[in-house]
């Protein structure tokens, strides 16, 4: 692939503080191979001491009923539904990174892609927790999967679009995982040849399945990387399509509309890099890869979410147009009364949404405001509070109030347990991600080394001049030439 | 050759020792290896073999007794099979349900032994086969494990032995029998007879909620302290004031028989009757008026005193409030048309309202048309006179022995302080209370009665209709009939089944036939319909009356009222009564303070034309507490709610709450008790009075509502006129197509009514030939009653989920009322719209579950399958009617899961609900349905389980099914038979014949189909509602 880059000599580097190979190596590995710092020891047991919350919430969940959570006759999805999507939404940056980025041939997508498809795999592990333990008789929870039984045969309801779910999350979620996966057999093989201990030697060993680094090996790799980033591109569309079909199949105002599957994937799309940008400055902060998860990326990172964040705009504008276009009184009402009515019981939710999420990204018009960190940090976390509160507005407020006006319930808001579960499923995507950046290499050595030198002549090597200069053509040769 | 015996063997011919030894063990079995082991067991030697014999043994039986532990469950096979049981198939026994003063007759379906569901019984002419929430409920009580279970002295158990030897010895006279309305002749003939016995005895009939006023005023107009019957079906015009007689008056059940007759309207000649309503609280009878005029309820004799005057001709004076002075003028018009065909009745306590009444009465010519002296109530016979005078003899010291059954004053008398002193200065007190309740708890000795599925009985609501009790159960505890203890008490030796027995067969006539004819049909009805009678009557009162009439107040006033379910209290013990919402305030479980919208702004700034304000007070659970004060200076704290249709300046306040668990864990904290506030006026109890003051308390409380919200019509939504229709009868005549015309358009971009199966959906249309099952529900006739939510919830098992899980909107009924108000806020249209499954053909939520666990039959329904569901509950997401319903916690003890019902933080179960798992009151639960557990949703299931029942009856005997064709019917489901209206109809919609077709095909006008835009194809179809006024509202919408 490097074959097809482009030297320009004008660009910014990809990596910077012109690291030679080993060097990427060295500082890409040795968080691994040293014991981690103070900081990620107090993370990794909060994000353990959460995770054990949500167990202790989903017990309950489980021993006692769905009663242990708000949810009534009138809202029967609530928080559960609303944090799946969103979890799921989130898990869309690292596929799209990976997949689409690397079709299009967006080199700088290598600095970030390890941790997006992380973060995307941990986000979908996540997004599953809800719709398996929102089940009322969760032990039967396998009657959702086709596979000849003694039942009649019984095969599950193949019109429901929960099914289609069950299938697009779990097509989703192996193929991220063998992705990823393959990404990594070099990367584990390069621990595995630097390991000095014999643990570490076997089981990176046994990880790296015999990687050699052979051509042969690298020309399978290649194919088989291109082969599943063709696998994954229709995926990253087609998940958050069929989750959007969830309410867009449906009867009910609010949630049956056509602008769902485009409107959920740019929203999803705009969740997942909010959440990327999130982790990543925390990451290159904590692991010191602020030469390979430059500046540079965080603007990239930047404008997507601006874009994204201005056609998820325009889908709220359409929906309001629709419901007054159209004449329908139910999504009249939905629309103009139930959300845009800031004095309705849940209108402050949909202006938390419009503010969050339509209003606030705008300042990335601004370069400065761009490449600013803490700008880039604080909005991301807005980005995710606002596309949390268009799940919850297009899940609650849309049934709260649907069609019979006596079975209107204003009554919602989380029970402890609830919250709980949501706060679990960021202790178990943290505790997985905090084992993650502790035991896998965070960034993609093979893939990153192929950007290394893709930057003009003006950039490379500018603060080694001298020292290059007085090298001798052999030794030159030796040191970075390979 | 008969007798010749062929022998097969030698020994058999001879029969020989060795023979006879060989035939005893031909068939021994070897059970246990060491049975023959000489000299003990632990003695013998042991052969290799046995050793592992042995072993094997005992191998097999360690595992067996440490790895299979399974809980013992009671199951035990008839010895003998009883006569007349089959098991899994019921039998039904005609009885009545008495309790207090209300009587209905019914039929109890047992189940192997177990009364399990109450049904109407058709053959009287009195219910005609209708029932109400309280009758249907009843059949709980008789598992209610509150029931005392044996005789007691002073709390002590005892035999009846011993309790019927103290007192014999103790028991003298002056003797005061205190009951509820006695009527039972057989039972009336015991108590006279034992009051014979002791000189200077008498019966004292008290009624907790008091028919004082019109029974005096009819004693001293007609000289009959009784109320005549009421053919609400001869009256074109009706008039109630603050009479809520389709709800709790007099006799309900009847009336909403008589009432929907001519609410019920033939379509091609639309006429109905016209009911005005003149009230101060809004009504379940108020809200089904046509017309509703508020006073205030001071007002109430001069409203009366007014429209008398109308009516004869001269000015209505005396009334300022314009609308008020313009509906009884209007009213008085139409009573003046209509002569000989209007009724007004009134529920006021005042005699001099009720003397008032009777001249008005007189002056539209009811008397012989609306109003029947030929056969008069013997159900509300209480004089509290007489009991006051009791109450005062009790604490002179005159009363030696006092024995109480049904009455329960110690909770209900106004002044039951004074009550309770009076019983303490009585030697010998005597309760049969069936349950400890406050009188009990204070009487000397307690008979526990039997509850009426176990007894024997017969009962004359009205002068010539008798209905007939027989048990259906052997009594499940230490019980005795209290006509029993009577006999005995008066040295008759016979039992009271004799007595009653002998008095019937001796009355009835045709010997032991006779009387089993009698007792099979359940009711003993006259041979001919007797014409309605006038008596003279005695106009000298009514100037005085007249003169007497209350002036109005000016300050806030009260109205005690009974709720439908709960009664005067009777209905406080039962779990499914407690948990049936108000018609009205949707409430469950509390009473609490109704109050006007005008007064909730006024008072306490909340503005229910503010929607966001709207929004505030619906959502929150937390009621405020407001303190009431009489002027006598008692006061009550109750949570408030605003219901429009609530005077201004008046509040109301149901009775019959604040009990304790001492009569059953459903009255646990259910409210509080409103009738230290009624008042004692002339010798009557009042259950209204001015001078009110009312204060915030900053306190809260929770309110448990399966509604709460209200208005039907929103800012932006609009009328939605899609959910529920109606209109005026006036304009239904001008234009009788509207309803049809207005769907013809509605559904015109698919094809319009005729296409719209077809056109309204992208898929192929099957045929569905044989049973389609349908239901009509005709909303005219819909009062709101609520005897089809409890019958539907007996019939299938439906959880009691206590307040606190209503309170969380966690209600499971199958089937709801929904009410809806519209047009002015101070004074709406109130629809009720009972809410089933719809038994969709298209249903949106069968596709959405993702493992087949809701599926549509061959025949229409929309079946649940319990063991298939998993519990996404996207199905009860997408249903549109909202009527789906999840086991959100193990209400029932049906999951598997152990100690699930303990849980705390979260969803705490009430005692109510731990209280229906235990093994006595799970007695009633109908073995046809399957108890659901948690985690799985469950709906109206259109009674599958009775419409198997029904074909499999046509099957057998080989013929089509029938459902109503010339009133024959197969199958009627739970709702349809409780309703007192008939205002359900369900059968076989493919059927041309059947009850449903004939009612979709009469009134293709009114016929409308609940969200029929969304093509979700209902099974269920309502006819709209008319309403028999000219006032047309228009709905005026204020953006908040």
């Amino acid at each position: 692939m490097s074959s097809l880059k482009y030297e320009s000599q004008l660009r910014e580097p990809l990596v910077k503080g012109s690291k030679d190979y080993h060097q990427i190596t060295e500082d890409i590995v040795q968080p691994i191979e040293i014991k981690p710092g103070k900081l990620w020891y107090i993370g990794f047991y909060i994000a353990v001491t959460l995770l054990l919350f949500g167990v202790w919430s989903i017990y309950n969940d489980v021993v006692y009923g769905i009663g242990q959570w708000n949810l009534n006759k009138t809202v029967g999805w609530g928080w559960d539904i609303t944090n799946f999507v969103w979890w799921v939404g989130i898990g869309h940056a690292g596929t799209l990174i990976s997949a689409i980025l690397l079709l299009f041939r967006q080199g700088w997508r290598t600095g970030v892609n390890r941790a997006a498809e992380a973060m995307t795999i941990f986000a979908v592990m996540c997004a599953g927790q809800f719709p398996i333990w929102h089940m009322g008789r969760v032990w039967n929870a396998f009657f959702v999967l086709p596979y000849p039984n003694t039942r009649g045969s019984l095969w599950p309801n193949f019109d429901s679009p929960l099914l289609w779910d069950v299938f697009a999350i779990s097509t989703y979620f192996t193929v991220s995982v063998l992705f990823w996966y393959t990404g990594l057999l070099p990367d584990f093989a390069t621990i595995r040849d630097r390991a000095k201990t014999k643990l570490r030697k076997l089981l990176y060993g046994i990880a790296s399945f015999g990687w050699t680094g052979s051509t042969k090996h690298w020309q399978r790799h290649e194919a088989l990387s291109l082969v599943l980033a063709g696998l994954s591109t229709p995926l990253v569309l087609s998940v958050h399509t069929i989750v959007s079909f969830d309410f867009a199949t449906s009867v009910i105002p609010g949630w049956h509309t056509t602008i769902f599957p485009p409107y959920f994937v740019a929203g999803a799309v705009f969740s997942g890099f909010a959440m990327v940008n999130s982790l990543l400055i925390i990451v290159r902060k904590m692991m010191n890869l602020q030469d390979y998860v430059t500046i540079g990326h965080i603007e990239a990172m930047n404008k997507v979410i601006v874009l994204t964040g201005s056609i998820v705009g325009i889908a709220y504008l359409s929906e309001l147009f629709v419901a007054w276009y159209s004449d329908n009184r139910y999504e009249g009402y939905e629309f103009f009364y139930n959300r845009a009515n800031l004095y309705s019981s849940l209108g402050w939710s949909y202006w938390g949404m419009i503010a969050c999420n339509v209003l606030s990204p705008q300042i990335f018009w601004f370069r400065k405001m761009r490449r600013n960190l803490f700008v880039t940090f604080f909005m991301s976390i807005i980005v995710n509070i606002g596309m949390w509160f268009e799940r919850f507005v297009i899940i609650v407020a849309s049934i709260y109030r649907d069609y019979i006006p006596s079975a209107w319930s204003v009554y919602y808001h989380p029970t402890v347990w609830e919250i709980g579960f949501y706060c679990g499923t960021f202790g178990l995507f943290f505790t997985c991600f905090f084992l993650f950046s502790k035991y896998f290499p965070v960034i993609a050595i093979a893939e990153i080394k192929s950007i290394a030198k893709v930057s003009g002549d003006n950039f490379k090597w500018s603060d080694k001049t001298t020292e290059i200069e007085q090298l001798e053509p052999e030794a030159f040769a030796h040191e970075y030439a390979h | 050759m008969a007798n010749n015996k062929h022998w097969q063997s030698f020994g058999e011919r001879k029969q020989t020792k060795g023979f006879q030894d060989a035939n005893k063990n031909e068939f021994r079995e070897e059970l246990l290896p060491f049975e023959d082991v000489k000299g003990g067991f632990l003695n013998a030697p042991t052969p290799r073999r046995d050793f592992l014999k042995y072993l094997g043994f005992s191998t097999a039986a360690a595992a067996i007794a440490a790895g299979c532990e399974t809980p013992v469950r009671r199951v035990m096979p008839y010895v003998n099979k009883p006569e007349d049981i089959i098991p899994g198939v019921a039998n039904y026994y005609a009885t009545t349900y008495v309790e207090d003063g209300e009587v209905i007759s019914v039929l109890a379906k047992v189940r192997d032994g177990r009364p399990i569901k109450i049904e109407g019984n058709d053959l009287s002419p009195i219910t005609k086969g209708g029932t109400s929430a309280r009758a249907q409920a009843s059949v709980v009580e008789l598992y209610n494990t509150a029931r005392l279970r044996f005789p007691t002295i002073d709390t002590k158990e005892v035999t009846y032995e011993a309790i019927d030897k103290a007192i014999l010895s103790e028991l003298a006279g002056p003797v005061a029998i205190l009951t509820s309305s006695v009527t039972s002749p057989t039972t009336l003939e015991i108590i006279n007879s034992f009051i014979a016995k002791f000189p200077g005895s008498r019966h004292v009939t008290y009624d907790a909620y008091s028919y004082q006023g019109i029974l005096e005023a009819n004693s001293t107009t007609y000289g009959k302290r009784v109320i005549p019957s009421y053919k609400f079906e001869n009256a074109k015009i009706i008039v109630g004031i603050g009479a809520d007689f389709l709800g709790t008056w007099v006799s309900p059940v009847e009336f909403s028989y008589q009432y929907s007759k001519n609410r019920k309207i033939d379509e091609k000649n639309p006429v109905m009757s016209k009911h005005y309503q003149f009230e101060s609280i809004l009504t379940p009878t108020g809200a089904s008026a046509d017309e509703r005029i508020l006073h205030a309820p001071s007002e109430t004799g001069k409203v009366v005193a007014a429209l008398l005057s109308a009516v004869n001709g001269q000015s209505a004076s005396g009334i300022s409030d314009k609308k008020l002075l313009d509906g009884i003028n209007k009213v008085a018009k139409d009573l003046i048309a209509n002569k000989g065909q209007a009724l007004v009745v009134s529920g006021s306590n005042d005699v001099n309202v009720q003397i008032l009444v009777n001249a008005l009465n007189e002056a539209i010519g009811s008397y012989g048309k609306t109003i029947d002296w030929s056969s008069v109530y013997n159900t509300r016979q209480g004089n509290d006179a007489d009991f006051a005078q009791l109450v005062n003899d009790m604490n002179a010291g005159s009363v030696k022995s006092l024995l109480v059954f049904g009455a329960n004053p110690a909770y209900t008398w106004y002044d039951s302080k004074k009550f309770i002193d009076g019983l303490k200065k009585v030697p010998t007190t005597i309760s049969f209370a069936d349950k400890n309740d406050e009188t009990a708890q204070i009487c000397k000795y307690v008979l526990p009665n039997h509850h009426y599925l176990e007894s024997w009985g017969d009962a004359e609501p009205k002068t010539g209709y008798f209905s007939l009790l027989q048990p259906t159960i052997n009594p499940l505890f230490k019980t005795r009939q209290w006509q029993d203890s009577l006999l005995k008490w008066s040295g008759n030796a016979t039992t009271y089944e004799d007595y009653l027995i002998n008095y019937w067969t001796a009355k009835i006539g045709g010997g032991v036939t006779g009387w089993e004819k009698a007792l099979q049909s359940g009711v003993i009805n006259p041979a001919a319909e007797v014409a309605a009678v006038a008596v003279p009557f005695n106009g000298a009162a009514v100037q005085t009356a007249l003169s007497k009439i209350l002036s109005a107040s000016s300050n806030i006033e009260l109205v005690l009222y009974q709720k439908i379910a709960i009664g005067e209290g009777q209905g406080a013990s039962n779990p499914f009564l407690q948990e049936m919402p108000d018609p009205i305030s949707r409430a469950t479980w509390d009473n609490y303070i109704m109050i006007s919208p005008a007064l909730a702004k006024e008072m306490l700034g909340i503005d229910l034309t503010n929607e966001g304000q709207t929004d505030n007070y619906e959502v929150n659970v937390m009621k405020e507490v407001l303190k009431l004060t009489a002027p006598n200076g008692q006061s009550i704290e109750l949570p408030y709610l605003i219901i429009p249709g609530t005077h201004a300046k008046t509040v109301g306040i149901a009775v019959g709450y604040g009990r304790t668990d001492k009569i059953g864990k459903a009255a646990i904290g259910s409210g509080q008790n409103a009738y230290p506030l009624a008042t004692f006026v002339n010798n009557a109890l009042q259950f209204t009075q001015g001078g009110i003051k009312l204060e915030k308390t900053g306190k809260t409380y929770k309110v448990a509502q399966t509604q709460v919200h209200g208005t039907y019509s929103s800012v932006i939504g609009g009328k939605r006129e899609e959910v529920i229709k109606e209109l005026s009868l006036p304009a239904f005549v001008k234009d009788p197509k509207q309803i049809l015309e207005g769907r013809e358009e509605e559904l015109k971009d698919f094809g319009g009514i005729d296409h719209f199966v077809k056109q309204g959906t992208i898929y192929p249309y099957y045929d569905k030939p044989g049973v389609h099952w349908g239901m009509s529900i005709d909303m005219n006739a819909c009062n709101g009653c609520g005897a089809c939510v409890v019958a539907c919830n007996i019939e299938n098992n439906v959880p009691i989920v206590g307040k606190d899980e209503v309170a969380r909107f966690h209600d499971m009924h199958w089937l709801r009322i929904d009410r809806y108000y519209s047009g002015d806020l101070e004074n709406p249209n109130v629809t009720f719209m009972p809410m089933l499954c719809q038994h969709c053909d298209n249903a949106p939520c069968e596709n959405v579950c993702p493992v087949n666990a809701t599926q549509h039959s061959q025949e229409g329904l929309n079946q649940m399958i319990y063991n298939r569901c998993i519990g996404t509950r996207y199905c009860a997401n997408n249903c549109p009617y909202k009527v789906r319903r999840f086991n959100w916690a193990d209400y029932t003890g049906a999951d598997s899961f152990p100690n699930n019902q303990d849980q705390v933080a979260v969803g705490k179960l009430d005692a109510s609900v731990h209280d229906m798992n235990e093994e006595l009151s799970r007695m009633v639960l109908n073995p046809d349905v399957t108890v659901r557990s948690r985690g799985v949703m469950e709906k109206c299931s259109f009674c599958a389980q009775r419409l198997q029942d029904g074909k499999l009856k046509a099957k057998k005997e080989s013929r089509p099914l029938k459902s109503g064709e010339n009133d024959e019917w197969d199958v009627k489901v739970a709702c349809q038979q409780a309703c007192p209206s008939d205002c359900i109809t369900f059968g076989n919609s493919n059927d041309t014949k059947s009850a449903v077709s004939a009612s979709r095909h009469d009134n293709p006008l009114r016929l409308f189909h609940s969200l029929e835009q969304l093509h979700t194809l209902p099974n269920v179809n309502y006819l709209a509602k008319v309403r028999n006024t000219d006032i047309e509202v228009e709905e005026v919408y204020n953006a908040g």
